[in-house]
């Protein structure tokens, strides 16, 4: 066996262009029928969450204004005047919300199924990648209304980075908070950072997720799908027209269901008013700030934790998360569906009674 | 908020429920789509029960519908007393006999052997809706009079923004409990439509009016062969239409939606003269205070004292806020001894600011409750690790000059300033 070959055989299994035509990738393509195969349908969704995104983020642009003086307003503007611009902005949060969900979801499935098993490593790994890239976009859209909550949670969260300068020796110490000032761009948040994070947001982080999501959908369309169950699948389906036909209905359903959430229910009444004011340099920090309730797990066993736990945990699972592929290419599908729902319920556990546990664990105030 | 979820998003899920899910029970079981008759099990009661009921539904609804979707013409009708009269009572009228109709069936429904035989819960529970909701209507039309003339300026509105997809429920949230629930119930019933016998209501054998008075039923094979063939053709025919009627209808809609959404927001909104005024105003008011903060920053820029206050304005028990020479906050209290503390207001856990009331000798950051001592900045409890640095203040007198023997008496007069050597 030549070098080349050694190298490029592998390569050539994980991306097999030459299954790079319609027929293959399309009218050839079969979709399992066993009892997970709903979870066939969850990338599908987190697609049609980012077209939402992508759509409603580019109206919101034509009003929105990144600086410290017009944001809050700006915003106030959409949603109060703009006609339609209510509707066009809560569907934004609503989308974003219910995106980092599906997204999660789609993580915790495939890895049950053992989707990224010899040959979809790379649809694996693009997928944590697009997971983060998802995160980055949650974190750096929750700064751009300038309210109170958003500018002191990204304050909170950002500060969670110098903390880590407790456990570096000597001059390595200060490291971490010159980390922070890079990314607010000056010793607190402020102009610097929103005009930062706005670039993030709307420039580098879309043309990231288009490349990673081409990526990813290729991959996907060029390996078809995986099989998903331990035994073997006698009963299929045709990717096109009939799986296809289903994935549009349910797009067409969610977003339904999504449309009436944002003509019904305002993102904002989920918060008291004064988080909602126009954030003020010069206050006190109100009462209740928290981010938004997908980083509940790991914020809440922050509060309990101390904080070196916090980091060596989230840095192993992010090791963990990349190296999936590796680690547990020989686990039973079996193993792998425990474990995603162990994770799962520890996510929803989190999210939903973390606060009651920390009041537990800490004592009242 | 659940007055957003009852009277907004409620009638789209009814709407959804009734249009979606009607036709997919049609389609999946097409032989269960009736009222599920029971004629043949009883007939007597029956008569006395669903004559009575469906003709006074019927004028009920028609009343309803008036008002609904034709306001301005109900409007103008009844602005003629006798006219409001004549369809009060007609609808009064029509109310009652529905009821005792709704009575006798839902007696007979529960006292007859047989036909209890053949009930399910769904039956008894869209009875009983239906039973509390005629009797909210009489309710709501006795105890607020003259519905046909109030009606339609407040409940047809309510109607047309819900079906333009333009929700408004300012029309109805202040209505009186009675009438709130007739709504909510109507909703109720309206979603459980397509999950009832309900159905039958689209399925009224409205053909039989037109129907040949003779049908011919061919008895040889190959005819009858050639009539499945063409029955088969026809109705896959009538299918691919259906389906592409419905998809262009959906997209022509979707299109609509969008067109109907997206145009006016790029549009912009039309303000009038007093509405951009005020908005000009407020972002002035923005604008001056964004110089402020602006003039701040320069000022510690280029001077070498900043003056936060005078000594004689600050408080034992409420701090002020001021802003350092790196721009983050402080606050500047009065100590004991009647000289000032000034502490960064920084909070050392993760950086919050610190609220500027004093309690029992406490500052309190308010994100993570950690507890300050106002007299050390030392941490009582909480999450935060060191104490709240303290920031260096000095004095200047009358004449601006730095004081540097303080005299007790002149407290009053010294200005209060922080100054960029002394900058932590």
């Amino acid at each position: 066996m030549s070098i080349f070959s050694k190298v490029l055989d592998p390569m050539r299994e994980r991306l097999p262009l030459d299954k790079f035509n319609l027929k293959s990738m399309v009218y050839n393509k079969k979709v399992p029928q066993h009892k997970m195969k709903w979870a066939y349908y969850l990338g599908g969704l987190a697609l049609l969450f980012f077209t939402i995104q992508l759509i409603t983020g580019l109206l919101l642009l034509f009003y929105y204004q990144p600086t410290t003086e017009e944001a809050y307003d700006s915003v106030k503007f959409i949603t109060e005047q703009v006609p339609g611009g209510a509707v066009i902005r809560n569907l934004h949060a609503w989308t974003s919300s219910a995106m980092v969900l599906i997204v999660i979801l789609h993580l915790l499935t495939t890895f049950a199924m053992k989707a990224f098993e010899k040959p979809r490593e790379i649809t694996w790994v693009t997928g944590v990648i697009l997971l983060f890239i998802t995160f980055g976009f949650s974190f750096t859209g929750y700064l751009l209304p300038w309210h109170q909550l958003s500018v002191n949670a990204t304050k909170v969260a950002l500060e969670f980075i110098g903390v880590v300068g407790q456990y570096l020796p000597g001059e390595y110490s200060k490291i971490p908070h010159q980390i922070v000032e890079l990314i607010q761009g000056g010793a607190t948040v402020g102009q610097e950072t929103l005009s930062r994070f706005f670039a993030i947001h709307v420039v580098i982080l879309p043309l990231c997720i288009f490349a990673f999501l081409g990526m990813h959908l290729l991959v996907v369309q060029l390996h078809g799908m995986s099989k998903g169950v331990d035994k073997e699948v006698t009963v299929h389906e045709k990717f096109f027209p009939d799986f296809l036909i289903k994935d549009f209905s349910l797009w067409a359903i969610v977003f339904f269901i999504l449309f009436v959430l944002a003509i019904t229910i305002p993102i904002d009444s989920f918060f008291p008013y004064p988080l909602m004011e126009p954030y003020n340099p010069l206050g006190s920090t109100p009462e209740g700030i928290k981010p938004e309730w997908y980083f509940f797990f790991i914020y809440y066993p922050m509060e309990i934790l101390p904080f070196w736990i916090i980091l060596v945990a989230s840095i192993v699972l992010v090791i963990i998360l990349f190296l999936v592929p590796k680690i547990f290419a020989g686990t039973s599908r079996k193993t792998l569906a425990f474990l995603a729902i162990l994770a799962f319920i520890y996510f929803v556990i989190m999210t939903v009674f973390g606060e009651s546990i920390v009041t537990l664990v800490k004592g009242g105030h | 908020m659940h007055d957003y979820f009852l009277f907004i998003g409620l009638p789209y899920v009814a709407l959804f429920s009734i249009i979606v899910v009607t036709i997919y029970r049609f389609n999946s079981n097409r032989y269960g789509f009736s009222s599920l008759s029971s004629q043949f099990l009883e007939k007597k009661k029956l008569l006395w029960g669903s004559v009575p009921w469906h003709i006074g539904l019927f004028i009920i609804i028609l009343g309803h519908g008036a008002a609904f979707f034709t306001p301005k013409l109900l409007q103008s009708l009844v602005a003629n007393k006798t006219v409001m009269y004549i369809l009060e009572i007609i609808g009064l009228t029509a109310a009652l006999f529905a009821l005792f109709g709704l009575i006798v069936l839902f007696v007979r429904r529960l006292r007859n052997s047989r036909i209890q035989a053949v009930t399910s819960n769904m039956d008894l529970v869209i009875l009983t809706l239906l039973t509390v909701q005629i009797v909210l209507g009489i309710l709501t039309a006795t105890l607020y009079q003259w519905g046909s003339s109030w009606s339609p300026g407040i409940v047809g509105p309510y109607m047309h923004s819900i079906f333009t997809f333009n929700p408004d429920m300012s029309y109805v949230k202040e209505l009186p409990f009675v009438i709130k629930a007739h709504i909510v119930i109507a909703w109720l019933i309206i979603l459980l439509v397509p999950f009832t016998r309900l159905v039958h209501m689209f399925s009224l054998p409205i053909t039989y009016i037109g129907r040949l008075p003779q049908v011919v039923v061919w008895s040889f094979r190959r005819q009858k062969e050639a009539v499945v063939i063409a029955e088969t053709e026809d109705t896959t025919r009538r299918y691919f239409l259906k389906a592409l009627i419905g998809i262009t209808t959906g997209v022509v809609l979707l299109l609509i939606g969008i067109v109907d959404k997206i145009i006016p927001f790029f549009i912009g909104p039309a303000l009038s003269r007093e509405e951009k005024a005020k908005f000009l105003k407020g972002r002035l008011e923005k604008i001056k205070k964004a110089v402020k903060q602006k003039e701040l920053e320069h000022e510690r820029l280029i001077n070498e004292f900043i003056h936060i206050a005078d000594l004689k304005d600050l408080k034992n028990e409420e701090g002020l806020y001021f802003i350092d020479y790196k721009m983050k906050p402080g606050l500047a209290f009065k100590g004991e001894d009647g000289l000032p503390v000034l502490y960064s207001a920084k909070c050392t856990h993760l950086g919050c600011t610190i609220a500027n009331k004093v309690k029992d000798g406490k500052l309190l950051c308010p994100c993570h409750i950690s507890h300050f001592d106002i007299k050390t900045g030392n941490v009582i409890d909480g999450p935060a690790l060191e104490p709240l640095p303290k920031i260096n203040f000095l004095l200047k007198d009358v004449n601006d000059q730095v004081v540097v023997n303080i005299d007790k008496s002149k407290l009053n007069e010294y200005k209060v300033y922080i100054a960029r050597s002394e900058e932590i």
